[in-house]
């Protein structure tokens, strides 16, 4: 009879499960992209009180918001198909199913998942922006998705930047369910090894151990790029020297 | 230069503009003064389009605005051609002085960064706010923050500068800065349209002066006429209750 807690095991673990980091990481990224770009459009259809749209977006956001991720992903990664063979069946097209990595489904329901709570954050982050600044730009000849380009997605974007933090954390947490739709990253990985060693305690530490750590990079990494976009205490003035050189052409 | 033709806008049931007409030419600086309520500033934000009247048409230089609609095909036009200054400044405040300067010129009027550098810091040069041209809004006083916006809408050369109560959010030592360049501004010729409540000022900057009275534009004529000599009831009624502020308490 061996140990009951074999430490070293927990650490021994770790280079094999971080192979598939990578994995996690680029699933975990993607996914985000995807919450961000989706969860814009839907806060500007929100904001902007889109008849009909609006109402499809809510019950979108309820629906994602009320059922489970796990449940997401088996839905996305077996309905997907089945949608395509729909469409190949009545549409004769051969459009190939089996080539889609689960990776793509995994992905999609991730980030739609996030999608629907981050809807919420970015368009409470964009309704938080100082309605004069708008009708300023607006004032000046710039249209709406200039204005919302260069003025109010850069201030949203330091209100929401905290909560957004969260927002990658759970998405990376998420990702250790993307095994039901059969992507190996680090927890099946996990999995694979207990499955091989019988040792699943020791893998399961070690994946806490590594999550936990992605976590706290990231933590750090969210206060790091607060403090640079932030605006600065003290601004030195400038000197008449200089600006005369900004005026005057040198030559 | 600038007409305005048949401009009603109502909040519910208050009409605060009523089938107003109004002719601007050239090197005019239009004062408008009036009670709280009575539109001054609506005028100013259905003249660009910030707020949709129910009718309305404005003509400024060849264009023709037809403000009612909810997107005028020339909305931009009308916008380029109008500057803004507002009550409370509404400087972007995620950026300095100098790219407050800069934006219209460089994602409006597509001027390359350079260029525009340049324009905007001899923009801020000319509201004497040059050396700030590094610090962003929260740096900067009211007074400045208002030369800073200044700056902002002479930068697009628009052909009419709309002022909407300049100096009303200012502490009162401030007034007098920003006063003194929208005074300098008005010497080079600019045609302006101010909505303000100091008096003096709009007495002594402007060359024409209106009184607006729930919608209606009351009187109308140069400054000594209006202020002197005012022949409608109710801006009588105004400048007495003004001239009561400005009495002492009491005499001895």
């Amino acid at each position: 009879m061996g140990k009951l807690f074999d430490v070293s095991l927990v650490f021994s673990s770790i280079p094999e499960l971080l192979e598939k980091l990578p994995i996690t990481l680029e699933l975990a990224l993607l996914a985000m992209v995807l919450a961000l770009v989706i969860g814009l459009i839907m806060a500007i259809i929100k904001m902007k009180n889109i008849k009909v749209l609006t109402q499809i977006v809510n019950i979108i956001i309820s629906m994602l918001r009320g059922t489970p991720v796990i449940v997401q992903l088996y839905v996305a990664f077996f309905g997907i198909p089945m949608i395509f063979t729909a469409i190949n069946n009545s549409w004769g097209t051969d459009l190939a199913v089996a080539d889609i990595p689960g990776f793509v489904y995994a992905m999609i329901a991730l980030g739609l998942n996030q999608a629907a709570f981050m809807a919420e954050i970015i368009r409470s982050a964009l309704q938080s922006v100082n309605s004069g600044q708008i009708e300023a730009a607006s004032a000046l000849g710039m249209t709406y998705g200039q204005a919302l380009r260069r003025i109010i997605i850069p201030e949203a974007f330091e209100v929401a930047l905290p909560t957004l933090g969260n927002s990658l954390i759970s998405i990376i947490k998420g990702t250790s369910l993307a095994f039901t739709c059969a992507v190996v990253e680090i927890t099946a990985q996990g999995k694979i090894i207990g499955g091989r060693t019988y040792r699943y305690f020791e893998v399961y530490v070690s994946l806490a151990i590594i999550y936990w750590v992605i976590t706290i990079i990231i933590e750090q990494l969210i206060k790091f790029i607060e403090k640079r976009i932030r605006i600065p205490e003290q601004v030195a003035m400038v000197s008449p020297a200089r600006i005369k050189e900004c005026i005057y052409d040198k030559d | 230069m600038i007409k305005i033709e048949h401009l009603s806008k109502k909040y519910h049931d208050n009409v605060v503009l009523d089938d107003m007409n109004l002719e601007i030419h050239k090197g005019d600086v239009v004062g408008v003064i009036g009670p709280s309520g009575t539109g001054k500033s609506t005028l100013l934000r259905c003249i660009n389009h910030l707020e949709i009247p129910e009718q309305g048409v404005v003509y400024i230089g060849e264009e023709r605005v037809e403000l009612a609609q909810k997107k005028p095909k020339n909305l931009l036009d009308l916008r380029k051609n109008t500057g803004m200054v507002f009550q409370k400044f509404n400087l972007f405040e995620k950026k300095t002085a100098l790219e407050n300067v800069m934006e219209g010129l460089v994602t409006v009027k597509k001027i390359k960064k350079d260029e525009a550098r340049k324009i905007a810091m001899q923009e801020l040069v000319n509201v004497g706010m040059a050396q700030w041209a590094n610090h962003y809004p929260k740096h900067l006083s009211g007074g400045q923050q208002q030369r800073v916006a200044l700056a902002r809408a002479l930068a697009m050369k628009p052909q009419v500068l709309l002022l909407d109560e300049p100096t009303s959010a200012l502490d009162p030592e401030l007034v007098g800065e920003v006063l003194d360049v929208i005074k300098r501004v008005a010497e080079k010729g600019y045609t302006m349209i101010l909505v303000s409540h100091e008096m003096n000022f709009v007495r002594h900057v402007s060359n024409r002066v209106i009184f607006l009275d729930k919608g209606h534009i009351v009187e109308d004529g140069t400054p000594k006429e209006v202020f002197d000599n005012p022949k409608n009831e109710r801006t009588i009624e105004f400048f007495r209750k003004m001239n009561l502020m400005n009495e002492p308490d009491y005499v001895i």
